[in-house]
């Protein structure tokens, strides 16, 4: 089967270009293995991996046109030559199909992803009921791997004042949070014309996201909890 | 929340201003289908009155809200150089700050 790879070295080429690999395709093979395989092939080509089943979210790559994470996608989807493997995009590529997420990351540290309390914390658990715990489900099993984000054109045109769609699914994980005691602070630093409301409900984000989690649901939740604080 | 126009509040006078827009199209067309004036006469006693009047004037200061706060956001996306955006802004303002007065120049007529 013919892969097409974007190749693209700072250091040696003038401009990026695809180079077509073809590997033979065994049955149960993911697209990470493709990419091992070419980087068994030529050392110079550069990806991003790591644990190989979808938990660490390093290998996002842009399969035909859609975000993926190479490790959890059977080669056996894919019945039509070529498979064109991009990079994310909308980031500056390092090298090949590595990216910089530093405005991804940015973007998700500014939201504060961690519980803040007021009341001191308790001597031992700090218990919720079945329903809110239930209410974080489709929002706590986000990876970072940037699939998301990487796929929302808002993001693609303000990545330094949009957060994005991971950033603000792990806002709402916080604001949905039964145990956080920092609602309003969160509300108060969401608002404003670029952090919330770049977002055009254009739902990319929703189709790219490999763990099939809903950031555009978790933004409107977003939106409505704004709503229900200033009436 | 912010007290000017932008973030949480535009978006909201935004969804507000489509749904009176909403409502005031079914409306209107609805009773132009149904009782359509006859005449110019007809038809300006029937703007001039008090209450459609009101709602007519209305209806054009939402759709001048609706259409500032949806054209700022398309130039907030897409033009990036603060200079530039400023101007293409200032050009939008303008635009509308005329079609407003040229809109109101002609309900004052129908009064």
């Amino acid at each position: 089967m013919e892969f097409q790879i974007y190749r693209f070295n700072p250091d040696i080429d003038q401009e990026p270009y695809i180079q077509s690999f073809t590997v033979e395709v065994e049955r149960g093979m993911m697209l990470r293995d493709v990419l091992l395989e070419i980087k068994r092939r030529d050392e110079s080509f550069a990806f991003r991996h790591s644990c190989g089943e979808g938990v660490c979210g390093s290998d996002g790559v842009n399969v035909n046109g859609k975000n993926q994470l190479a490790c959890i996608t059977p080669v056996a989807d894919y019945t039509d030559d070529p498979v064109v493997i991009r990079p994310l995009p909308g980031r500056p590529v390092i090298r090949d199909l590595v990216v910089d997420m530093s405005d991804f990351y940015h973007q998700y540290h500014a939201v504060d992803p961690w519980l803040k309390r007021k009341d001191p914390v308790p001597e031992q658990e700090n218990l919720q009921t079945p329903e809110q715990r239930a209410r974080l489900d489709g929002l706590w099993e986000c990876i970072l791997c940037g699939c998301c984000s990487t796929s929302c054109p808002s993001f693609w045109w303000n990545p330094q004042k949009f957060l994005g769609p991971q950033a603000l699914l792990s806002s709402w994980r916080f604001l949905a949070d039964s145990r956080d005691q920092a609602e309003d602070e969160r509300l108060n630093d969401l608002d404003g014309p670029y952090k919330v409301f770049r977002c055009h409900t254009i739902m990319n984000c929703v189709d790219a996201c490999p763990k099939h989690l809903n950031p555009t649901r978790a933004i409107g939740h977003i939106r409505n909890l704004m709503l229900k604080k200033s009436v | 929340m912010s007290r000017h126009l932008s973030g949480f509040r535009a978006w909201m006078w935004q969804r507000a201003s489509a749904i009176y827009l909403a409502g005031f199209l079914v409306y209107t067309l609805g009773y132009l289908i149904v009782a359509p004036p006859l005449d110019h006469q007809a038809l300006k006693s029937w703007l001039g009155g008090s209450g459609m009047w009101l709602a007519t004037a209305l209806f054009f200061l939402a759709l001048l809200l609706h259409a500032w706060i949806g054209v700022r956001d398309v130039i907030l996306d897409y033009i990036g150089p603060a200079g530039l955006r400023l101007g293409i802004l200032a050009a939008v303002f303008l635009f509308l700050l005329v079609c407003g007065l040229w809109v109101l120049s002609i309900l004052m007529g129908v009064l």
